[in-house]
């Protein structure tokens, strides 16, 4: 449907000429020299019959007005006084000047009237005519598909049978309840939609989009009995493979007013289009909008089409080509969704929800990005049902609209130590011999307030490597205090930053620019922060050794996501921090390709290549040299280095976090997953990226036999979950 | 009406023997060839328009106007035959059948409103507005009536009563109510007085007390309607069409939907027309009623400023040519016929294109010859056939249209 909109035509506006005007300037003064010539000849007509009147008037009395024969009545008309037949002539004589007087005042101002109207006023009245008859209706484009890397189209168009109400019918229980009963649609939810104004209060109401034909031929039919019901053909957007990579394409829907009222420039929102409202149909929705169609048409006082003047075609919208990996995608849905949910429950499985990310660390392009738990975008398009609204939006179903790549923030926890272990190596706290004994507990600010190592018993003696390698607590915990010593309350050498400065290289704490909306860019806690967000208890906002302690290990205030995660990962792993990205095309409405994305460096890490390859070496050695995640990569056939962690909470299980890349010795691929509340790193999330990487590196070399299948959204449906706690082994 | 002072017609009157008169049947002087052609020019000129008005709608047909024609023609022949001066004395007859037609539409199962809100329809086989032929017969008897007192009705109980007589078929057509055609029949009154030779002194008065009159109701109206909330006398659509044209872009009621309308179609016109059968305002609906009130429009959106001015001028050589007649006519009673006649056109005219062009508050009055309505063409062609007969029928004397003096 087409909305209509006046505007203003550019031609067909006549200008009066001064040709025109003068014209019509000599007709006008000819009418009234024609009135008042006639006013004249009938005054001297009468002037020259006057004098006949006088003898002739006897034979008119006697003739015909006899009037004195007559009783009564007519003698008080004799009565009157008798009046001169010249009395009597002069009298009629004034009349029909009067008339004539008369006759000339009508014509004259209607003349004036019309040569007013019709002369001087003439281009204003045209404008309105042409204002009137021609309208300029705009016709939707088609949106541009959204493909995958591999040629897979991920979201398209389809036309759609859809069922139109006007603002009367919310009142009409009878049409309502017919329609319920034809479309088998609840007949409370036809009412709430009918009832739904956000169209606009005069608008149409979509009571059922996508309606079987068979119903829509029956409605047709029977048109008399669902009166204020239209049928149209629509475009809705189509998500062929469901929940795949919901959270990366996002979904469409009727234009929000923000949207309508803020249009861009060079882009028309109208009440009819279909925008982009989340995730890459929205960051991309220039580019996949087309240019709407304009029809110019006439249209009668009933605002019926009598004819169309002159059309431009719709421009459908340019494609977008992904970096996304469909079949790398699939995997990655699929293992979170059975990881956490099997049988589509939350709370069966392992965690609560999840995330998960696979990016090229040479290119920065996103192969997979992964949330649980995840929605369907075709449920999502066009008009919403409440249920699923509700079931999507609500915490207790884990917000499956959250895209928990970019927006899901958690302690980095052991992932953490590969930053602050190169931190160590850059100030000198740690080297190659530097060597540390872990007894399973620390108190090396000498509190009181003992600290605990994962591993209570203790790990013995351990150099750097062993600390990565076993994620020996303690060992990092003296790097911490070595910080604390040499910054502001110690020896003053360091800054009170000195550590969150060189973590920030990584790119921590600031979002990574991925072309996704609303990024969050999770935290590195500083003294400046801490005093800022205790603010209102200043004694719990002093910076003290433990926040160091605390944040060396990627616990207390760190908050990352884990695309920065795998982001940061990508850069230990090639030195480069790049630009995490989902485009990697555009290609025009005619299937030229009009934009190549450019991989974009971030920054080159500012890190001694040696400080590096010792922790590539530790990274490989978490991999090798501890059981499980050595069993997990070698039966994936994957040569990775890779950090595991486990985020400790006080109150809720633990998040089992796991990142790493591959190969080790020519990295390719990062993949970062973290299990909300899953439990130990190594154990719940180390499998998926294990699996992920294995994914990726077979797609990457053609030898994938992933097929992709149609995903659905999460059900809601939650059971209370049980998970492990304090049972780290990281 | 015994009251009423009699005249004996011509025909009763034994000085004037029917051989003395000239002029048996037709006779085409100058002037009745001159009155035929100017109305034949303009019912060829309304029917042009009507054409372009009708062909936009399946609701008017085009040949139901022909038909109108055809029948008034026939009507037109009929009265021309008769010698007028027979009605000289059925004034009381003409008021009788003046309110008969004017109140049939109140008969039930016989009147209809035909969709328009006033009852001024009756279904007799087809559709027609028996207030429209009540003009003919307000005229006959306005004229019998009044030249009676042979051009001096100077004394007030008189008038008065005159004036009161014929104030009774507007009375009655307010019951329907159809203020358009009860302002025509006021107009026709007072065009008999005026020419009728009633003492300016109370004509002035008439006009005074009727200014008055209506000043009082919407004086009233509005006292009635800070009172109750609402207006009684009234009704809001006719307040609207009453006022509006002072102010046609003000409100947004329909009435000033309409005007604009209206004025845009003949404003789009500009000097030349937009073609015939180009129109866009009237052919698409934009104007209202455009076959019947509102035809106007579609004559000066097609025709321009020069069609309007060319019926413009036909208009002024019909009045011209009728008011010759009327002053060539050898009595009181055919003069006074020939300016109904004129009074009624003269007003139409004023009305229907002054309410068009936003001059006049708008009415339901159609445009002479030119509107679609098989009635109102009739009752033009009877128009036209009395004038033919006042024409025609003279008394071998010659004698032209003056006042008579009371022996």
């Amino acid at each position: 449907m087409a909305t209509l909109h006046t505007e203003k035509p550019p031609c067909f506006i006549r200008k009066v000429t001064v040709l025109e005007s003068i014209i019509a300037a000599i007709v006008a003064a000819l009418v009234v020299l024609v009135v008042i010539a006639a006013i004249a000849v009938v005054r001297s007509r009468r002037g020259n019959e006057t004098p006949m009147v006088g003898p002739r008037v006897s034979h008119v009395d006697t003739l015909a007005f006899a009037r004195d024969a007559k009783d009564g009545d007519g003698g008080k008309v004799s009565s009157t006084p008798m009046e001169a037949p010249g009395q009597a002539v002069g009298n009629l004589k004034t009349r029909f000047a009067a008339l004539g007087v008369l006759v000339a005042g009508i014509f004259g101002s209607l003349t004036a009237k019309l040569w007013s109207l019709q002369v001087l006023s003439s281009s204003v009245y045209e404008e309105r005519a042409e204002n009137n008859l021609f309208v300029t209706v705009s016709t939707p484009a088609p949106r541009g598909e959204i493909l995958d890397s591999t040629g897979q189209v991920l979201a398209k168009n389809r036309s759609a049978q859809t069922v139109l109400a006007e603002a009367e019918v919310a009142t009409d229980t009878d049409v309502l309840r017919r329609l319920s009963a034809v479309l088998g649609i609840p007949f409370n939810i036809l009412r709430q939609r009918a009832a739904d104004s956000s169209a606009g209060a005069q608008g149409q109401r979509v009571l059922a989009e996508d309606a079987r034909l068979r119903d829509v031929a029956f409605i047709s039919e029977h048109a008399d009995a669902f009166e204020g019901i239209t049928i149209e053909m629509r475009t809705i957007r189509e998500y062929p493979y469901g929940a795949l990579a919901a959270h990366a394409l996002g979904y469409t829907g009727s234009p929000t007013q923000e949207q309508l009222d803020g249009s861009e420039e060079g882009r028309e929102i109208l009440s009819v289009d279909t925008v982009g409202l989340a995730g890459l149909e929205s960051k991309y929705d220039n580019v996949i909008s087309g240019d709407h169609g304009a029809r110019r048409v006439a249209v009668d006082a009933v605002g019926n089409v009598v004819e169309v003047v002159s059309e431009t075609l719709p421009t459908k919208g340019s494609d977008i080509v992904l970096t996304l990996d469909s079949r790398v995608q699939y995997v990655a849905d699929t293992a979170l969704a059975e990881l956490i949910a099997p049988g589509d429950v939350i709370g069966m499985g392992k965690g609560v929800s999840g995330a998960a990310v696979v990016l090229d660390v040479r290119t920065g392009a996103v192969v997979a990005m992964s949330s649980f738990p995840t929605y369907d975008p075709n449920k999502l398009t066009g008009s919403i049902s409440e249920d699923i609204w509700s079931v999507y939006n609500s915490e207790d179903s884990y917000a499956p609209l959250s895209n928990r790549v970019v927006n899901g923030l958690y302690a980095a926890a052991s992932t953490y130590k590969a930053f602050t272990s190169l931190a160590a190596l850059q100030y000198g706290f740690a080297d190659g011999s530097s060597t540390w004994d872990c007894t399973g507990s620390w108190d090396g600010f000498g509190s009181g307030d003992i600290q605990k190592c994962w591993n209570h018993a203790g790990h013995g003696v351990l150099d750097l490597r062993g600390g990565i390698v076993n994620s020996c607590d303690v060992v990092f915990y003296e790097i911490a205090k070595a910080f604390y010593d040499h910054g502001p309350n110690g020896t003053g050498e360091l800054s009170e930053t000195a550590l969150q400065d060189y973590l920030k290289r990584f790119g921590l704490g600031q979002v990574t620019g991925i072309d996704l909306d609303n990024e969050s860019a999770g935290r590195i806690p500083t003294p400046e922060w801490k005093t800022q967000a205790f603010r209102n208890r200043p004694a719990d906002g002093v910076w003290r050794g433990g926040d160091y302690t605390n944040m060396i290990i990627g616990q207390g205030d760190v908050l990352v996501t884990p695309l920065q995660i795998a982001v940061a990962y990508g850069g230990i792993a090639t030195g480069t921090i790049m630009k995490p990205h989902l485009l990697q095309s555009v290609r025009n409405s005619q299937g030229e390709t009009v934009v190549t994305y450019e991989p974009e460096v971030v920054m080159d890490l500012d890190v001694d290549p040696s400080d590096l390859s010792f922790v590539r070496d530790a990274l490989r050695g978490v991999i090798t040299d501890n059981k499980n995640p050595a069993r997990l990569f070698e039966e994936a056939g994957v040569q990775a280095a890779g950090k595991s962690g486990t985020a400790e909470h006080t109150e809720k299980p633990d998040d089992a976090w796991f990142v790493a890349y591959a190969p080790y010795d020519d990295p390719k691929y990062v993949a970062a997953v973290v299990i909300e509340q899953g439990g130990g790193g190594s154990e719940v999330a180390a499998p998926l990226v294990a699996q992920l990487l294995q994914a990726t590196l077979a797609a990457d070399s053609g030898t994938s036999d992933v097929v992709p299948q149609r995903l659905v959204g999460s059900t809601g449906q939650v059971v209370e979950y049980k998970g492990t706690s304090g049972e780290r082994e990281d | 009406m015994a009251g009423l002072p009699q005249i004996d017609s011509l025909m009763g009157n034994a000085s004037a023997p029917r051989a003395e008169r000239r002029g048996k049947g037709l006779s085409f002087s100058p002037l009745i060839i001159m009155l035929l052609l100017v109305a034949a020019a303009l019912i060829c000129y309304g029917l042009v328009v009507c054409w372009s008005a009708t062909s936009a709608s399946t609701a008017h047909s085009f040949t139901r106007q022909l038909q109108g024609v055809a029948i008034g023609l026939v009507a037109m022949v009929v009265i021309w035959h008769i010698d007028y001066r027979r009605f000289a004395n059925l004034s009381t007859f003409f008021l009788v059948v003046s309110i008969v037609l004017i109140l049939l539409p109140h008969i039930p199962g016989l009147g209809t409103d035909a969709g328009m809100g006033a009852k001024s329809w009756i279904r007799v086989g087809m559709q027609i507005q028996p207030g429209e032929f009540a003009k003919v017969t307000i005229i006959l008897f306005g004229a019998s009536m009044v030249a009676r007192y042979g051009g001096k009705l100077d004394d007030l109980r008189e008038y008065l009563k005159c004036v009161v007589l014929m104030l009774l078929p507007f009375l009655c057509i307010m019951t329907q109510p159809d203020l358009g055609t009860g302002l025509v029949y006021l107009f026709i009154a007072a065009t008999i007085l005026v020419m009728g030779g009633a003492r300016v002194r109370y004509l002035l008065v008439t006009l005074a007390l009727g200014i008055a009159a209506i000043a009082a109701i919407f004086a009233i109206d509005e006292v009635i309607k800070n009172s109750t909330g609402d207006y009684k006398l009234l009704k809001t659509y006719q307040r609207n069409r009453l006022l509006v044209f002072l102010d046609p872009e003000s409100g947004t009621s329909d009435i000033s939907y309409n005007l604009s309308q209206a004025m845009i179609a003949i404003g789009s016109g500009g000097l030349f027309g937009k073609g015939f059968m180009n129109g866009t305002q009237a052919a698409y609906g934009y104007v209202p009623e455009s076959e019947t009130d509102f035809v106007f429009c579609v004559l000066a959106e097609e025709f321009g400023f020069f069609g309007a001015i060319v019926l413009l001028v036909l208009y002024i050589l019909l009045i011209l040519v009728c008011v010759r007649i009327a002053r060539s006519s050898d009595d009181l009673f055919g003069m006074l016929i020939c300016m109904g006649v004129v009074g009624m056109w003269l007003f139409q005219i004023l009305e229907n294109i002054g309410m068009t062009c936003g001059l006049m508050p708008i009415t339901g009055i159609p445009l002479p010859f030119v509107s679609y309505g098989s009635s109102f063409m009739l009752v033009n062609f009877m128009m036209l056939g009395m004038i033919c007969s006042v024409c025609s029928h003279k008394s071998a004397l010659g004698k032209r249209g003056v006042y008579a003096t009371p022996r």
